[in-house]
């Protein structure tokens, strides 16, 4: 991670556990990252989305009112959404494969599992930064391309009738 | 053969965070001077997590009060959301333990079809094991009497949701 520029990095967390919220600002604060929000709620997170620009959001899946997965609906497929490409790194307690189907579904593009380390927190945020997703638009699904690996990298048959689109 | 209800439309989103950031080329383990200073960061809090934890227990005691009073599903869901903190934060906060119960307190939760249907005693029970854990100290995963205690209330639990689906 050398000559890497986090202090321009833009990150909101959103978590209704302000210990939760502060271990993890901590952690990305000591990397250099300057420009934190922090949401303790998904509706508050919403309504100030516009004004917070992230680069990335971190967010727990289970909050009072509105929950994670609702919250990242809202991100990819809202025509009220800033910005419906922001990598969503999903912070969370549920670690049964089919929690992480269902997060997957909902548009999340990473998955952390609590409790939190220092390594797995950088990693995501790596991941994030350094393999960016295609996106995935059909009839039921807006998000992160759900293969794990790079479209380019598949020579099977393909079910899909692709067309590729580059956004500016 | 694709057809139009299958349709997918590919769309590569500008690759504006490798422009801001720059890129790892993808080499993990980190630089071990910026874990370390992120790891020294986690240290520095480390002091804070013993007060931490007393606030997510109290949080959990409330939540438990109140769902005891009146079984409501907003006040099991505070009940569920209090154990699910617990279980995602205790192991940080250096209680294995309390995180094990508190999960399996929020499998309880989580699994009953109907809130007001969660045994009562056997909720009360995990915020019992969660406070004597707290209380005692017991922060070693293997410690014997606390150990039994969470693996007693997992069997019950278990039993309980195999009741409740039958």
């Amino acid at each position: 991670m050398d000559g890497l520029r986090f202090d321009k990095l833009r990150i909101l967390v959103v978590d209704d556990n302000q210990h939760m919220r502060k271990l993890v600002v901590a952690v990305l604060q000591a990397v250099g990252v300057r420009d934190l929000f922090e949401s303790p709620d998904a509706e508050h997170a919403w309504a100030h989305l516009k004004e917070s620009n992230p680069d990335v959001v971190i967010l727990d899946w289970q909050m009072a009112g509105m929950t994670g997965l609702e919250f990242v609906r809202l991100v990819r497929n809202s025509p009220r959404s800033p910005n419906v490409f922001v990598p969503v790194i999903m912070l969370t307690g549920h670690t049964h494969i089919d929690h992480v189907r269902e997060a997957r579904d909902a548009g999340v593009n990473e998955f952390l599992a609590k409790p939190v380390s220092v390594k797995a927190i950088l990693s995501r945020l790596m991941s994030v930064i350094d393999h960016p997703r295609p996106y995935i638009r059909n009839q039921t699904y807006f998000g992160p391309c759900r293969r794990r690996r790079a479209v380019t990298a598949y020579h099977g048959p393909e079910r899909r009738a692709e067309q590729f689109t580059a956004v500016d | 053969m694709a057809t139009n209800s299958d349709k997918a439309e590919i769309i590569i989103p500008p690759d504006t965070l490798q422009k801001k950031v720059g890129s790892s080329g993808g080499k993990l383990p980190l630089n071990p001077d910026v874990l370390k200073r992120a790891q020294r960061a986690m240290e520095n809090l480390r002091q804070e997590f013993s007060d931490w934890l007393t606030l997510d227990i109290e949080a959990l005691s409330k939540a438990f009060a109140l769902f005891a009073n009146a079984p409501t599903a907003d006040n099991a869901g505070g009940l569920f959301r209090a154990a699910h903190d617990l279980k995602g934060q205790a192991t940080t906060f250096e209680y294995p333990l309390i995180a094990r119960v508190a999960a399996s307190l929020a499998r309880l939760m989580d699994g009953m079809q109907s809130w007001d249907a969660a045994p009562l005693p056997l909720v009360a029970a995990h915020v019992d094991a969660i406070h004597v854990i707290h209380r005692d100290r017991i922060k070693d995963i293997s410690n014997l009497t606390a150990l039994t205690l969470a693996e007693e209330l997992e069997a019950r639990v278990v039993k309980t949701l195999e009741r409740a689906s039958a």
